[in-house]
């Protein structure tokens, strides 16, 4: 084999993905080293540390049997779903709302693990339903339960972004699964006349003014504009070339909101210019198509499901910051994948990798001769 | 036969199966192409959008730190760096009712006790007037200037709702002093009137607002020349006055006046009403003040060769109309008589035998048929003669009428007359030494010299020996004009000018002094012509503003006059 000198349980890792994703990694943890003021506290550090353990989980994950992963989907469906009811519960307790469970060591936001979950239990659903019944409308609404009940969960809390990605993750298992396309079609108009009644009546107000600022972020460039203006600012002062690493005024002199979380993007782009920009767009880039490619190549359909949605999941939360960074999209509390700062995003998206990985062994393992 | 009965036994079920099986995993792979193909426009979009941020859209303005300690506008200052404007940083206090921005009241504490509290930071503070604004609830400024301290103390009051914005300001730390020189700064930030306007571009530019401008002017010539101006139109009850001190080698007016003036710092109608520069803007009939330069004329041309030569100022009639001395002094004048007696019948002879052509010419080359050459932004239009002028229309050039400048004029013409005949446009900015303009000759040196001992005799011998300053060595001619009104000159509204140069063995500057219909007072004897008002201002003035000028009082020095001593019966 080309590997022969590595022992095969390293040669075997898709490294072509690791590789780099390490350095986008690392490059992100070098932007939070100089959103911290040239310092590895109290951001580089820990990710970097964070990315080392869950790539480990993300490992673990890739041995697990296909099967195993298939039978655990449902109680791990009902195990998030008790996490968020009792998150929702212990919010109403304490007055107010809450995302996050206390678990000692760890702070857990079971919003983030319900994005995999769905995809696997939908995944799932739709291995075990008999191929001819997949045009049949009936069979569209246990998916539709499985995913609105946690996504109205998510929103009480209330978190658009969250559940938001809910929805886009199952709905692409969904589209992959290869529900008749009119129904899609059907679905994008009806949210076509849903959306602006949920402007009005269903947007709390300040989602409401983020999106009219979305729209026009230069009404209010003090106001409610003023993260996408100060992320445009941050992207347009960088340049071709960025201001150097540690240059970044928008970012030091703290007019960049969230400089090391939601708008890292925007951190990294006034000190990288356009060169950090395309770099973190090629990773993105390698990731999403081996996640594709992956799904393409899946022996059976639960794992060709499983890769699709999980790929989408990924994507979802990259192109949903960096269009919100860019001012193409209205501001939602969603971190970049791998870059920004933060356990839970970080968690969802190795989760997401490691079962990208799973389905890739899985594939190899079943089509072994032929895989060059 | 076992293959017939299999596909008719099994196939149409198992056939169904498989064609569904394989469009499924077409569609699969079909919409996993569309999935990927998603991907692929959102990430195009995504560079896209990059790019565009990074490259296309300009970046934004970069303030460094030193750019924000800048003045919003420049300084200015005299040609000694004495500031004559300064940007002010000051504070209004404005009350904005939507500050604390929940629909409430715009006031947290009750309204009665937030008065008292402004009451007690400002004494004058008018109660009914403050309690009536802030009840209203409509922004409105409560003081238009605040100290620092007490905008400190203010936001010590905890109400949001009093705000101290920032307002910059322009002040004049000399008052009124300078003021037609200056100009001032209107409500929209751009200069008016003066240098203000003049140079706003420069004063706002942030690559050279940090540096002060330097103006030509020496403050302390301004405020003697403005004091001698304002008591001296006092005196003789003139309804305005103007005064001029130029520097003959540069063209940097070292003062400019003109009275009544107007006070920067406050703008009011009456200001509005003065701002009207009467040594740049308005034209007048000079009078006898051209009489030396119409004399330079005639020497540079040769027309007059011989000093000692007398001419009749008997009265005598040109295209109808008598030219005649005011106050005769006998049958026959020879050119320095002329000079120091103000005739204008020898005048007329003096220009008969120039010709009009070179007169005119030569008025041209010194400028009286445009606008004068300086930077403010009004400057009157001479009155001037087109076409070929008519004997009569030179000979009443030659002594000052029908040709209306502005005192500037003269004051250029003057120096050009007195400094080796060369004529130099006037400055208000500051020359630096060598990079004066280059001028035009206009006269020759030796017509420049004998223009100097003639000037000379004049404040020795003649009308002006009122401003014969002892020891400066002044020169120079008085002019009385009566002004045109409805139905022609009018006899008892003058214009009176002196029109000086310093000191004359070696000229160093021009002063003009021009008072508007003086009246006839003690301090001048009744009289209303400019040897007894414009030409003793020039006396007081220069020795005042000499020892300034690096020109000190020496009675031991005074141009040789020796040659010309005998023609005027002087005493040795």
């Amino acid at each position: 084999m080309r590997h022969a000198i590595l022992p095969p349980a390293i040669a075997s890792q898709p490294w072509r993905v690791l590789l780099p994703l390490t350095l986008l990694v690392c490059f992100g943890a070098a932007v939070l080293f100089s959103a911290a003021g040239g310092s590895m506290q109290p951001y580089a550090a820990s990710h970097l540390v964070r990315f080392a353990v869950f790539l480990a989980v993300a490992m673990m994950i890739s041995y697990l049997p296909a099967d195993l992963v298939r039978w655990a989907a449902y109680p791990a469906y009902g195990v998030v779903v008790l996490l968020l009811m009792l998150v929702e519960a212990l919010g109403q307790l304490g007055g107010g709302s809450q995302r996050w469970l206390d678990l000692g060591p760890i702070v857990l936001q079971p919003s983030e693990l319900m994005k995999p979950v769905i995809v696997l239990v939908l995944a799932s659903y739709y291995h075990s339903l008999p191929a001819g019944m997949i045009a049949n409308w009936r069979t569209l609404l246990p998916p539709a339960a499985l995913m609105g009940f946690p996504m109205a969960l998510v929103l009480l809390q209330p978190d658009l972004g969250t559940s938001l990605a809910i929805v886009f993750g199952g709905a692409v298992v969904i589209f992959l699964a290869g529900v008749p396309g009119k129904w899609f079609l059907g679905a994008g108009a009806t949210a076509l006349v849903i959306a602006p009644l949920a402007y009005f009546f269903g947007l709390h107000d300040y989602q409401r003014r983020r999106v009219t600022t979305f729209l026009d972020p230069e009404s209010d460039p003090l106001g409610s504009g003023y993260h996408i203006t100060q992320s445009k600012i941050a992207i347009g002062s960088g340049g071709i070339t960025g201001k150097g690493f540690g240059e970044g005024s928008q970012s030091h002199l703290d007019y960049l909101p969230e400089p090391h979380t939601d708008f890292v993007f925007a951190t990294m782009a006034e000190e990288w210019g356009l060169i950090g920009g395309l770099f973190v767009l090629l990773v993105f880039g390698i990731v999403l198509r081996w996640g594709l490619i992956v799904a393409r190549r899946a022996p059976d359909r639960f794992l060709r499901l499983l890769a699709g949605g999980m790929t989408a999941t990924i994507f979802f939360y990259a192109a949903i910051n960096l269009m919100m960074v860019m001012g193409l999209a209205p501001v939602v509390g969603i971190p970049l994948p791998f870059m920004s700062h933060g356990g839970s995003s970080m968690m969802t998206n190795m989760i997401c990798l490691g079962t990208l990985m799973m389905v890739d062994r899985c594939s190899r393992r079943a089509v072994t001769p032929g895989l060059g | 036969m076992n293959a017939l009965t299999f596909s008719a036994g099994f196939a149409p079920s198992r056939i169904r199966l498989v064609d569904i099986r394989r469009r499924q995993l077409l569609t699969a792979q079909l919409r996993m192409l569309l999935l990927g193909g998603g991907f692929a426009l959102v990430a195009l979009a995504a560079l896209l959008r990059v790019a565009w941020l990074g490259v296309v859209q300009p970046a934004p303005a970069e303030h460094s730190m030193a750019q924000a300690l800048l003045p919003p506008r420049g300084e200015i200052t005299d040609r000694n760096g004495t500031p004559l404007a300064r940007a002010f940083p000051a504070y209004a206090l404005w009350f904005n009712p939507d500050a604390l921005g929940d629909g409430g009241t715009p006031l947290v504490k009750p309204l009665p006790d937030v008065v008292a509290q402004l009451k007690a930071i400002f004494p004058d503070l008018d109660v009914a007037e403050t309690t009536r604004i802030l009840a209203a609830g409509k922004p409105a400024y409560l003081r238009r200037r605040v100290l620092p301290e007490e905008v400190n103390r203010v936001n010590a009051i905890g109400e949001l709702a009093l705000e101290t914005p920032a307002e910059t300001d322009r002040h004049y730390p000399q008052g009124k002093l300078g003021a037609h020189v200056l100009g001032y700064v209107a409500a929209d930030g751009h200069g008016r009137v003066g240098m203000e306007a003049f140079l706003d571009e420069r004063l706002l530019d942030p690559a050279q607002r940090g540096k002060p401008a330097a103006l030509s002017v020496d403050l302390r010539v301004q405020g003697a020349l403005e004091d001698e101006l304002a008591s001296g139109m006092r005196m003789v009850d003139a309804i305005g006055a103007a005064g001029v001190v130029l520097d003959v080698d540069s063209g940097e007016v070292l003062a400019l006046a003109s009275l009544p003036a107007f006070d920067p710092n406050k703008i009011d109608a009456e200001g509005q009403g003065n701002m009207f520069n009467r040594v740049t803007n308005q034209v007048y009939e000079l009078g006898s003040t051209f009489k030396p330069l119409t004399v330079a004329a005639a020497i540079d041309a040769g027309a007059v060769t011989d000093l000692s030569r007398r001419y009749s100022a008997t009265p005598y009639r040109i295209s109808g109309y008598t030219i005649k001395d005011l106050k005769p002094k006998g049958s026959s004048l020879n050119v320095p008589e002329m000079l120091i007696y103000s005739s204008n019948v020898v005048t007329a002879h003096i220009v008969e035998d120039l010709g009009t052509k070179r007169l005119k010419q030569t008025m041209v080359d010194l400028g009286m048929n445009e606008r004068p050459y300086v930077e403010l932004p009004a400057r009157g239009f001479p009155i001037w003669p087109g076409g070929n002028w008519p004997l009569l229309r030179g000979v009443t050039v030659g002594y000052g009428h029908g040709i209306a400048v502005t005192p500037l004029h003269l004051a250029s013409a003057y120096a050009a007359m007195v400094n080796g005949g060369t004529w130099r446009p006037a400055t208000l900015l500051k020359v630096k030494p060598g990079h004066e303009a280059r001028g035009r000759q206009v006269f020759k040196a030796s017509t420049s010299a004998r223009m100097n001992q003639l000037l000379r005799m004049i404040t020795v011998y003649g009308t002006g020996r009122n401003a014969d300053a002892p020891g400066f060595r002044v020169g120079g001619k008085t002019g009385s004009a009566e002004k045109p009104g409805a139905g022609g000159y009018q006899r008892t509204t003058l214009v009176s000018t002196f029109a000086a140069a310093f000191p004359m063995d070696k000229p160093r500057y021009v002063v003009i002094i021009m008072l508007d219909e003086p009246k006839g007072t003690a301090a001048s004897s009744y009289q209303r012509t400019a040897a007894w008002n414009a030409a003793p201002i020039v006396g007081r003035l220069v020795p005042r503003i000499g020892p300034m000028l690096g020109v000190l009082p020496d009675e031991g020095r005074d141009i040789d006059l020796s040659d010309l001593k005998p023609l005027v019966g002087g005493k040795d």
